[in-house]
């Protein structure tokens, strides 16, 4: 399963700026940004780190939900009015009333924005997972963890080069329940 | 551009369907219409604490104002108040279950008991506080369950109602009218509170029908109708010190 | 004198500053984890179960055991009549929904124009929010004449083939507080989220499975982070207007009537600010218990807190008076008879004192105090006015409601209201609140660490020639 040649490392740092050396290094090693994920108990913009943006659908998924949210408020506002089995006649007001319209829209487009963006966290977070994940709980207390996991490359060379930037320890990594 | 400035519809203009006139110069406040009512659409009795408390349940009542201090006492003439079937009811748009509805049909304003969660906005809205709500089941001893009129849905706790022009009766007669083929004749029947009105100060009948009694009173002239200015179109003309 | 005056002149040194300001004292992270969690995990005193025995009694009366009452006797035992067909019950949903508006103010407000003295109490701001709208709920369940119908008022396809009035204010309320709820609540977990993982780490027992399970498996990797920032950033941003709309439409329930007194196209800010007075007044209160009666607070929770909010309260209050007097003038200078009569019984009725008290509570005492940077930052006097502040809001709903209700156009049904089985009612969404609030202080961290941390990260002193300021680096 392990490939020999598969480096699997999890280094911890307890400061920002040792860390985003570390990260300058091991790209300068010949270790792809790919092959590394840095996890931290306070949240480490990328820039901070000098890694690559991180992409995420939540503005799109949060956008797609509004649109179905809206649609869900034309419903209620234009097309429910015609499903009674006989027209529905209350005062003087016209069988879809203007005004309140535009509250069912409003209302409705927000919950299917705000519920499709907390939707969205999950989706791309893979939320809820309670598999066995490589971790270290040090970081809830505010350390940076890097893992490399990266094929081709020395693992004791990486190790060495981390240690000297500062990494607190260095260890193989292992999926543990959280 | 001749139209350019939009038409109002005056209360007085408003027809609608079924209407009623009150004269309040010859009402002597006997009560007997409240009583009637109460018989014919199947009232509960709320009993003497309730009712004192606000919560007495009549779809008509008689208002009595006065003026001055006993016994230099002015009074003016008995006012019977009753749901004024509006034209443009404030008390529907407001029922979040569509409880109370206008009859395009009838031109009468509806209550939909079965509809009805209880929230009470319609009664909190409608100018006339005519409506009544059923806060609680209130016992019916025997033997007043056997005057029930079968004609008419008993509530029970939590919902609102109101007067209905009697629309039992209404249905009635226009379902006879219909199996003999012909409309429904002026004077073919009444409202419970017409009908034993002692004095004849309560008229019922079409609106619509200009030959009919209830609209020639209706255009006698010196009517008016009860707050009117709020643009609910109301059914009910009142006339006094006529 | 001289050397007097060049003390004072000096007197911003560091020491003053890291006691001043949690932003400038940082702690390491570990050892803010550990006491957030000693404050949720230690061992419950006497004081904690007689808290939560007494309340669970007044809920058990006040709320379970009535409400079983009113549902099987019917509404006529509370004291609503013709013509205040609404009392307590609406002025409590008023009432709570008004207390449920600060959580949203301090964690999105306040977030979206990075106050930085907010990231302590954003949490209990929030829970807040969710805890109050529940007795908002509650109330306005309580309030109608069959609630075992209550469903009918939700968009569903029934075989009654009826959709809810969508005319009806009622339904762009119910519209507007589900919607409120679902994201004031999801809004509380997303940065809830971090905490539970830290909360994960560093338990054992039941309370690392139920930690595990919220923590829903998160690391704190790059991505997750990502993620979480932008969508607390779009719920920052969208809870703002859901919550204006929310009290906006409360208010529509009484602005859309025709009714005097109640027919005022500016009640809908009006609400909103008498909204945040409340709410502020309640997170001042719900703060200084916090601080006295749990672990370390007062490292987290400190006198320049009260002094922030105690600001804000002042302006709240300048800003529901202004509401408050503009209100009043339109409905005075319109001269509509019964807008007269009810103006004038609002004043000279038998329940007259009430509406001075509510000028007293909600204007007087706020002016008086909060002006004062010294008693502002005096954690049991801001609290006191901030009791003050939502006893004379209450009076201000009950004067909207039953006693606004009580003057309508036909006198021949005016009648006084007496409130009968609301009180306990109203006693046991209190109670219930309360609890609610003392068992969750026991179970979600009440602090939001990694959003203190972060902002003791972004905090800096700075030298200006021979004055020291206090700095801070946008992070994102």
């Amino acid at each position: 399963m392990t490939d020999s040649n598969v480096v699997d490392l999890l280094a911890v740092f307890s400061d920002l700026a040792p860390a985003a050396d570390a990260v300058e290094q091991l790209r300068a090693m010949g270790v792809h940004d790919d092959c590394m994920n840095v996890i931290s108990g306070v949240p480490v913009t990328e820039a901070m780190l000098g890694r690559p943006r991180q992409w995420t659908n939540v503005p799109r998924i949060a956008m797609g939900g509004a649109i179905l949210g809206f649609g869900a408020g034309f419903f209620l506002a234009f097309i429910s009015p015609y499903l009674y089995p006989y027209p529905i006649q209350v005062s003087s007001q016209a069988f879809v009333p203007g005004p309140p319209t535009v509250v069912v829209l409003f209302e409705l487009t927000m919950l299917g924005m705000l519920l499709s963006t907390f939707l969205g966290v999950f989706l791309d977070s893979f939320f809820p997972n309670y598999r066995p994940m490589k971790y270290v709980p040090e970081i809830s207390d505010g350390k940076i963890a890097i893992f490399v996991e990266c094929p081709h490359v020395e693992e004791k060379k990486i190790t060495d080069v981390l240690k000297k930037l500062g990494a607190e320890s260095v260890k193989p990594a292992e999926a543990q329940h959280l | 551009m001749t139209n350019a400035i939009p038409e109002v519809k005056l209360a007085e203009e408003h027809v609608g369907k079924w209407g009623m006139v009150i004269n309040q110069d010859i009402c002597t406040g006997c009560q007997a219409c409240v009583a009637a009512c109460a018989m014919e659409n199947n009232i509960t009795f709320v009993g003497e604490e309730d009712s004192g408390y606000g919560r007495s349940m009549h779809w008509i009542r008689i208002e009595r104002f006065w003026e001055g201090e006993y016994p230099e006492v002015k009074m003016t003439p008995n006012q019977p108040m009753l749901c004024q079937q509006c034209g443009s009811a404030p008390c529907e748009p407001v029922c979040p279950a569509f409880a109370t509805v206008h009859s395009t049909a009838e031109s009468l304003n509806l209550q939909v008991y079965n509809r009805c969660v209880g929230t009470r906005y319609c009664a909190n809205n409608c100018p006339y506080q005519v409506r009544s709500f059923n806060w609680r089941d209130y016992e019916r001893p025997e033997p007043l369950p056997n005057q029930f009129n079968p004609d008419v849905t008993v509530r029970r706790r939590g919902v609102m109602e109101k007067c209905t022009f009697c629309i039992q009766r209404i249905h009635k007669a226009q379902d006879e009218a219909k199996s003999e083929g012909r409309e429904v004749m002026d004077g073919e029947f009444t409202t419970a509170c017409a009908q034993a009105c002692p004095a004849t100060a309560i008229t019922f009948g079409r609106t619509d029908d200009p030959q009919s009694l209830v609209s020639q009173l209706a255009h006698k002239g010196h009517g008016v109708k009860h707050l009117e200015e709020l643009g609910t179109l109301p059914s009910v003309t009142y006339f006094k010190g006529g | 004198m001289a050397d007097h005056k060049h003390d004072a002149g000096h007197a911003h040194t560091e020491e003053h500053f890291r006691e001043k300001h949690l932003m400038l004292d940082p702690l390491p992270r570990g050892q803010m984890n550990d006491m957030v969690m000693e404050s949720m995990t230690g061992k419950p005193g006497w004081k904690f179960w007689t808290a939560v025995i007494i309340l669970s009694g007044i809920v058990a009366y006040g709320l379970v055991y009535s409400w079983a009452k009113m549902i099987a006797e019917g509404v006529g035992i509370a004291g609503v009549n013709r013509p205040s067909y609404w009392g307590i019950f609406l002025v409590n949903t008023v009432f709570w929904i008004g207390i449920s508006h600060a959580g949203t103010f301090i964690s999105a407000i306040l977030r979206v124009f990075k106050a930085e003295f907010r990231r302590p109490f954003t949490r209990a701001a929030e829970l807040m929010t969710t805890f109050g709208l529940v007795q908002a709920g509650f109330s306005v369940f309580m309030h109608m004449g069959r609630v075992w119908l209550s469903y009918w008022l939700f968009p569903y396809p029934n075989q009654r083939m009826l959709w809810p009035n969508l005319h009806s204010p009622l339904t762009w309320d119910l519209l507007a507080i589900t919607t409120y709820l679902l994201s004031s609540t999801m809004y509380l977990f997303l940065p809830l989220i971090p905490d539970m993982a830290m909360a994960r780490d560093r338990s054992t027992g039941w309370r690392k499975n139920l930690y595990k399970a919220l923590a829903l498996g998160f690391r704190g990797t790059e991505g997750e982070w990502t993620h979480l920032r932008h969508a607390m950033n779009i719920f920052a941003f969208a809870i703002i207007p859901v919550m204006f709309s929310v009290h906006t439409i409360v208010s529509w329930d009484f602005a859309a009537a025709t009714r005097p007194g109640w027919n005022s196209t500016i009640f809908g800010p009006y609400f909103v600010v008498g909204a945040l007075h409340s709410g502020m007044g309640a997170a001042v209160i719900v703060l200084a218990v916090i601080r006295s009666n749990m672990k370390h607070m007062d490292y987290f929770i400190r006198a320049e807190h009260f002094d922030a909010i105690g600001k804000l309260m002042l302006i709240i209050s300048m800003t529901w008076a202004y509401f408050f007097f503009n209100d009043y003038m339109v409905q005075w200078y319109g001269g509509d008879k019964w807008t007269h009569q009810l103006l004038h019984f609002h004043e000279a009725g038998p329940l007259g004192w009430m509406w001075f008290a509510m000028l007293f509570c909600n204007v007087v005492v706020p002016w008086a105090i909060l002006w004062n940077t010294k008693w502002r930052s005096t954690p049991w006097l801001v609290s006191t006015v901030g009791i003050i502040i939502n006893v004379g809001m209450w009076f201000e709903r009950y004067i909207i409601v039953p006693i606004s209700l009580t003057i309508n156009r036909a006198p021949f049904t005016w009648r006084m209201y007496t409130p009968g089985v609301e009180i306990p009612l109203g006693i046991g969404t209190l109670a219930l609140f309360i609890l609610l609030y003392v068992l969750a202080s026991k179970l979600i961290p009440l602090i939001p660490v990694w959003e203190v941390q972060e902002g003791q990260m972004a905090h800096e002193l700075k030298k200006f020639g021979r004055e020291t300021v206090v700095s801070v680096s946008e992070l994102e």
